[in-house]
């Protein structure tokens, strides 16, 4: 049994269907882990200097209450496994809510799981990244325009957004190709991405070299789209 | 003339720490007012209080017929009315200088895009940066940045600027322009300025006012060329020893 080439292009077929969904999934995941990541990651650091003055009043406590919120969906993601989160969004979840509501037939797709899951994991991972690149914004920034009469929310957009945004490109990076491969993992919740599809046929035809290597290559070829995509937006972005 | 701000019986504690005690002090309309004092003796506190990027602990300030703390709601408006500027310039980097100073004047104002760069324009021409307009802070000297940051200052139409050691972060052939912005907008435009500075020969020139400050109180206040020559306290017989001889 030496290198069959012609195992590539029997397979490449069902293989591509399966990099097709692992990079659908990406997406999704990536786009609605921004949203939840700068939601948290602001959340975080709600009513602190970092984004102006500290606020009176009403929004006092309830920036403690965001605070308190984000937190806690943080540490909760960082401190268990992207496996088990998807299982017990997969499985666990629905029981959960067949136990306390009347909805019988609570299912939720394994595709849906697998999105929902990356969003919320990359979610957490991106609100520190967004964390981070706020409050190394300098603080003397946020007071000279405060000097002008601009709003917070205003600075918040013109001035800490867009600076905060060009420092958190490299880790993005990073954690756009983290979440990538992490979609492998869905495997065990029977979503037909790449892994899976490579799996599948390995079981019947059983060349596992020709096949695990035509996957490695395109996870490579799907992580040096994003890394390149990501240098792009660096480059473009102003010089300062 | 009515006085545009008054500090009574002001207090700033930073925790346990006060560091200004009991300050009593009105500016009048157009006076130029330049803090002198040794490090850490309070005198950024003091102008920070002013435009409220720190809130006072007790006693009242007035800017402009605005009153601290009754009516807290209206710090933005105090701000428009009260510029700043900066030992370390801070200006907005991912900005060119023209960009920089329409920024108060769209944002805060609400001017539209076009009047808001002409006014950055005229600003930029007035403190002698215009050729510099498209340049981004990086691509600036210090002095020149700090040119840029008092354009931006006034772009917002202050009736006081105040300005907190704006020289100190200098090379000292940069010193000198500088102070010929500042200068010229004290003699021109009749601006109310609270400077804190150790530029003695500015003090003399264009000052209204002195105040020393030591320890979180003022000390002693008059007539710059009169407290420089007859300083009552040791303590700033003492300080002017120190400052003449750098
Ligand atoms: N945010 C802060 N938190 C705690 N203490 C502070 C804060 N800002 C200033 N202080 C303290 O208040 C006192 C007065 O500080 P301030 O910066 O007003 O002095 P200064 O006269 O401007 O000094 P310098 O000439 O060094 O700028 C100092 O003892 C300083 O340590
Ligand atoms: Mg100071």
């Amino acid at each position: 049994m030496g290198f069959e080439f012609s195992v590539i292009t029997e397979s490449l077929p069902a293989l591509l269907g399966g990099a097709k969904l692992t990079w659908i999934i990406t997406i999704l995941g990536i786009v609605g882990g921004m949203i939840c990541g700068i939601l948290a990651g602001l959340g975080r650091i709600a009513g602190t200097e970092a984004l102006g003055e500290e606020p009176h009043g009403i929004f006092k406590p309830l920036s403690v209450v965001i605070r308190y919120i984000s937190g806690g969906y943080v540490e909760t993601i960082r401190g268990t496994p992207i496996i088990v989160q998807a299982m017990f969004l997969y499985f666990a979840f629905p029981m959960l809510v067949k136990a306390v509501t009347d909805i019988e037939r609570f299912r939720i797709e394994a595709l849906t799981a697998a999105v929902i899951t990356i969003i919320f994991n990359a979610g957490a991972y991106i609100a520190e990244i967004v964390r981070g690149s706020v409050i190394s914004v300098n603080k003397g920034l946020l007071e000279a325009g405060m000097s002008l009469g601009i709003s917070r929310l205003q600075l918040i957009v013109h001035v800490i957004g867009p600076i905060a945004f060009r420092r958190m490109i490299p880790p993005l990076g990073n954690q756009f190709i983290i979440s990538l491969k992490d979609t492998s993992l869905f495997i065990v919740i029977g979503v037909g991405e790449l892994t899976r599809q490579g799996q599948e046929i390995m079981a019947s035809n059983f060349r596992a070299l020709e096949i695990w290597l035509t996957v490695a290559v395109m996870y490579l070829m799907m992580t040096t789209v994003l890394a390149m995509s990501l240098r792009h937006i660096e480059r473009k972005m102003k010089i300062f | 003339m009515s006085s545009i701000i008054e500090l009574k019986n002001v207090c700033k504690s930073f925790g346990d720490t006060e560091v200004l005690h009991n300050i009593d002090l009105s500016i009048q309309e157009g006076e130029v007012i330049v803090v002198i004092g040794p490090s850490g003796s309070g005198k950024s506190t003091l102008i920070r209080c002013i435009n409220c990027l720190e809130l006072i602990s007790s006693g009242e300030l007035i800017v402009d017929s605005i009153k601290i703390p009754d009516e807290r709601g209206r710090i933005r408006q105090i701000r428009l009315e009260v510029g700043m500027v900066f030992q370390q310039f801070n200006l907005f980097p991912h900005m060119t200088a023209v960009e920089n100073v329409a920024f108060g004047p769209s944002k805060a104002r609400k001017m539209n895009k076009s009047k808001a760069t002409d006014i950055a324009r005229d600003l930029l021409d007035k403190v002698g940066l215009a050729e510099f307009e498209n340049k981004f802070p990086g691509q600036l000297s210090g002095g020149q940045q700090q040119r840029v940051a008092i354009a931006r200052a006034l772009a917002v139409n202050p009736k006081v600027l105040l300005f907190d050691e704006p020289t100190s972060a200098l090379d000292p052939e940069m010193i000198g322009e500088v102070l010929d912005v500042m200068k010229s907008i004290a003699k021109d435009s009749g601006m109310t300025m609270v400077v804190v500075t150790h530029e003695m020969g500015f003090a003399a020139q264009v000052g209204d006012r002195l105040i020393f400050m030591d320890d979180g109180w003022i000390v002693e206040e008059g007539k710059p060329a009169e407290v420089m020559k007859k300083p009552k306290s040791e303590r700033l017989k003492d300080f002017l020893g120190h400052v003449k001889h750098h």
